[in-house]
């Protein structure tokens, strides 16, 4: 099942604070939602387990991540795959992190996920909606790390 | 109709089942109830990638999961020389556990065995394989084009299996050319699956004498054990196979599967019993799964309806591998019964299968390899010639039916029916449904806008195979034995090399003894899936346990009754000659006074046999002369909601001629059994996958099994033409409702929706696909 996503974060903090953050693994990994575990290999690896619920479908999802800096410094690319109990996801995200003008940064994302076995059959009524909720939420996540204020009025 | 047994006149009493009084009360034994001191417990690691190389697989975290005691992946087997296990079908092999890459979803990657099946499924999810996806073939139409070549284990590198072929293709080429009429309609009979409650499973035991002890699902225990000793290199004597009592297999447990033989190799390598029982979605996911013929039906004919060509040409897929059972001289099975109940004379079929990314199968669900497929493209177009020449289907059936006086009828594609009388089969259906009054009462309903339909299916199947001329499985001719003892107070056992799945088998075929020989069905036990004790044979699936095991019974009771004879003779003090078998006694002939029974005669044989041989016992190795040719005329007649597109069958009639009847109350459960599959095909069941290669069917949630609130009411009436070279008549009966059945509900849906332009619907007939069919035709109609 091919999943595709696309979507904004408007962070209050410069561009150059966000680059720092989004190609810091450890940070992005404690980004994901529902994460349990996060375990930097190296600086662009990193492991992570997180807890997955679509439907009926429930269990912890083994992911490896790779970041993928872009050498202009505006543009990160990360492959993600990995999956458990009998399901998989291959996934790829970019964000290009453009700045506002401001003091901010616009963290322009989009991605693209296929999702294999059990996840997608049993959960794919649900599956679309709630894969798009997760990756909203991790790029929500980046946000709120970096620009807690803003998170806490809203 | 008598439903007391008695003993002799057995034959054609409706007899309760005798087996049934321990299922009813849930003492049947299955291979799950089977626990053995020590028993590990088998998981089996499955890919969640339909297409995918193995980068790696790690077993590590799997060995820390508490209770665990060992994995094993392909390449332990590969090493072992077990690698690969060949198909029934004999041209094909299958991995056992992946080896290098995986081709279909929830293939077999590795194996865990553990103390329990909590600890074995929790060292599953702990076996961490890493995959290097590759580009996915769901669509046998695409793997023709050999863009993305599945399977280069191969040394034919195309998705391309094989190409079969029957029939004159240059006569019915220059026959359709110079048809004044002309049909021509893609059908599809969708990917199903048999579903049986009581999935597959095994238990594997190498007993104090390195015997192997093998419990397993099995609807063909003796071959089972010649597989296995072929597979693993274990003598055949060193291997016991036992298929205890089986929930449902319908062709479903027919082949090898690659958890069997881990469970094997655990039990060999481990020193211990291991059990593996699969899930409902490993079953529906991995194991063989139904049909899933892409087939292009050409009819040519004359104005006047008469058939001049059948031209069929099938498109099949069989998924990652060719593991479709069918004997070895017929890669696309019995497809050529696809002239079906008409007298063709111009005819050609013909078969091309692909591999493609999905569950290997293609098994003879219910039907006698390819049959049903056959049969439903058949009826399916003639009611489309119908329709072409806005002629009744009735009557275009009527006009091309095989006459009575035809049989044995010799067909265009090879086969030689025995026996039949389909237009009687016809005029009974049509009396008992009322067709006359159904039709006035559509006729109104159409001029009120009203959708109603009625569906016709005169179908034949072929079934029991076979003669051992034309066939076998991986060499074995599919022959089907008998063996009968007599005890000395008259009552018996029987053994065969048929193995029940819930046919009722433990009643028909005392039925058959107690008629041969005159004795008590109720003292006749039946034992059946023991190769330690029953005759070889290759056992039950694809309708064959009444044509072949059931005359391989009558034939050994008339071997005991010959050797009875004997005995009797001596009992009555006159010579062989002068007895004779009359009224299930033996008596003089013409003073029909003296006489005795077979009890008489069995006690004699152990106590007073005189000069003859003492006890009372033959076996018989029964080749079968021909296939036998059951058919029917099935009718639905469905209401259809304009609104919603909900599909009410409203009544359903089969009339069945399964030949002589050895047990009408089973030949009935039998009926009710296969409409209701044949209802659950054309309205519910299909196996999906996506464009991705993800099964969407895989579990009962998503593949629908009909309950007594869906299913409609059956009514039945039988013809009887018996079968000429069977020694009791019989054809069987197991297969022709599911075999008849879905053209008649599809047809009866399409004449609903005929007045509205629509000609053809795939099965499964959703209410959502009626719903868009009736608007698209609305929107058309608008425009117009």
């Amino acid at each position: 099942m091919n999943l595709q996503y696309s979507g904004e974060e408007k962070i209050a903090v410069g561009p150059g604070v966000v680059w720092a953050f989004v190609t810091d693994p450890g940070k992005v990994g404690r980004c994901m939602p529902e994460v349990k575990e996060v375990a930097v290999q190296d600086q662009t690896h990193v492991d992570a387990v997180v807890q997955v619920a679509v439907g009926p479908v429930r269990g912890k999802f083994k992911l490896k991540v790779e970041l993928l800096p872009d050498a202009s410094g505006r543009r990160i690319d990360m492959k993600i795959s990995g999956g458990g109990f009998g399901s998989a996801v291959d996934m790829t995200a970019g964000a290009d992190v453009v700045d506002a003008g401001d003091g901010t940064t616009l963290l322009k994302w989009s991605g693209q996920a296929i999702a294999r076995g059990p996840v997608a059959a049993v959960g794919g009524r649900v599956l679309d909606a709630q894969a798009k909720k997760l990756i909203e939420q991790a790029f929500a996540n980046v946000r709120r790390e970096l620009s807690a204020p803003m998170v806490d009025q809203a | 109709m008598s439903t007391e047994p008695k003993p002799g006149g057995s034959l054609g009493v409706a007899m309760k089942r005798k087996e049934d009084p321990r299922f009813i009360q849930g003492k049947g034994r299955y291979v799950d109830d089977i626990s053995l001191p020590g028993m590990l417990h088998l998981a089996v690691v499955r890919s969640p990638y339909p297409h995918a190389g193995i980068t790696s697989i790690d077993i590590s975290e799997a060995m820390r999961v508490p209770g665990v005691k060992a994995v094993i992946t392909g390449k332990d087997l590969e090493a072992a020389g077990l690698g690969w296990l060949p198909t029934f079908h004999g041209f094909d092999k299958q991995m056992v556990l992946a080896i290098g890459k995986v081709l279909f979803q929830y293939q077999e990657v590795a194996a865990v065995f553990a103390e329990s099946r909590g600890a074995a499924a929790d060292g599953a999810e702990a076996v961490h394989v890493e995959y290097a996806p590759l580009p996915v073939v769901t669509d046998p139409f695409a793997a023709r084009t050999d863009q993305v070549i599945l399977r280069p284990d191969r040394e034919k590198k195309t998705n391309h299996i094989y190409h079969w072929e029957v029939g004159d293709k240059d006569a019915t080429a220059r026959a359709l050319a110079t048809s004044p009429r002309r049909i021509s309609q893609r059908i599809w009979f969708q990917r199903c699956h048999p579903a049986p409650l009581e999935p597959c499973g095994c238990v594997a035991q190498f007993d104090a004498m390195g015997r192997l002890q093998f419990y397993v699902t099995s609807q063909a225990p003796h071959v089972y054990r010649t597989a296995l000793a072929i597979v693993t290199g274990i003598p055949e004597d060193k291997i016991h196979v036992v298929s205890p009592d089986i929930g449902g297999g319908f062709g479903n447990k027919v082949p090898v599967y690659p958890g069997y033989v881990c469970a094997i190799v655990g039990a060999l390598k481990l020193g211990r019993p291991v059990k593996w029982i699969e899930s409902r979605t490993e079953n529906l996911t991995s194991t063989g799964f139904a049909r899933d013929y892409h087939m292009d039906v050409e009819i040519g004919a004359t104005d006047d309806g008469r058939m001049t060509a059948l031209h069929v040409a099938t498109t099949a897929d069989h998924g990652a591998f060719d593991a479709a059972a069918d004997p070895t001289k017929y890669p696309a099975g019995m497809f050529g019964i696809v002239t079906g109940s008409y007298d063709v004379p111009a005819a050609h079929a013909e078969v091309d299968a692909y591999f493609t990314n999905k569950a290997p199968g293609g098994i003879a669900y219910r039907c006698s390899f390819r049959v049903t497929e056959a049969s439903y493209a058949i009826e399916r177009a003639m009611d489309i010639l119908a329709d072409e020449l806005r002629m009744d289907p009735v009557e275009v059936r009527r006009k091309n039916f095989v006459r009575k006086d035809q049989f044995p009828y010799q067909s265009r594609l090879g086969f030689t029916y025995d026996s039949g009388d389909y237009q009687k089969a016809l005029d009974v259906a049509l009396e008992k449904i009322g067709y006359t009054e159904l039709l006035k009462e559509q006729t109104a309903k159409r001029l009120r806008g009203e959708l109603m339909g009625i569906g016709f299916s005169t179908f034949t199947e072929v079934v029991g195979a076979g003669p051992s001329k034309h066939f076998d499985i991986l060499g074995i001719k599919m022959f089907d034995s008998a063996e009968i003892r007599i005890h000395p107070t008259g009552a018996g056992i029987v053994r065969t090399g048929t193995k029940s799945q819930g046919q009722g088998h433990e009643t028909t075929w005392a039925q058959i003894v107690a008629e041969e020989l005159g004795l008590d069905p109720q003292n006749i036990m039946v034992e059946e899936g023991d190769t330690d004790t029953a005759p070889y044979g290759l056992g039950t699936y694809a309708s064959r346990s009444t044509p072949v095991a059931g005359g391989a019974i009558a034939m050994a009771a008339r071997r005991v009754r010959e050797k009875a004879k004997k005995v009797a003779a001596h009992l009555l003090e006159v010579g062989e000659a002068d007895v004779e078998w009359k009224d299930y006694k033996f008596q003089v002939k013409g003073v029909p006074a003296k006489s005795v029974t077979m009890k008489e005669v069995a006690f004699a044989a152990y106590t007073n046999m005189s000069q003859n041989e003492p006890g009372l016992e033959a076996s018989y190795y029964y080749d079968p002369p021909n296939m036998t040719f059951p058919s029917g005329c099935y009718v639905a007649v469905v209401d259809v909601d304009r609104e919603t597109g909900e599909v009410k069958v409203r009544r359903f009639l089969a009339v069945d001629d399964c030949g002589i009847i050895i047990n009408p109350l089973i030949v009935e459960g039998q009926i009710h059994g296969g409409l209701t599959e044949g209802f659950a095909i054309a309205f519910m069941q299909e196996i999906q996958y996506d464009s991705d290669g993800n099964n969407l069917n895989t579990n009962f949630t998503d593949y629908l099994l009909p309950t007594s609130l869906e299913t409609p009411h059956w009514e039945t009436a039988k013809v009887t033409t018996p079968s000429p070279h069977h020694p009791i008549g019989a054809k069987g009966v197991g297969e022709s409702p599911n075999v008849g059945s879905p053209a008649a509900f599809v047809n009866a849906v399409i004449d609903a929706l005929s007045p509205l332009g629509v000609r053809h619907l795939d099965m499964p007939i959703t209410r959502d696909k009626v719903w868009r069919a009736i608007r698209a035709a609305e929107a058309k109609t608008a425009l117009a």
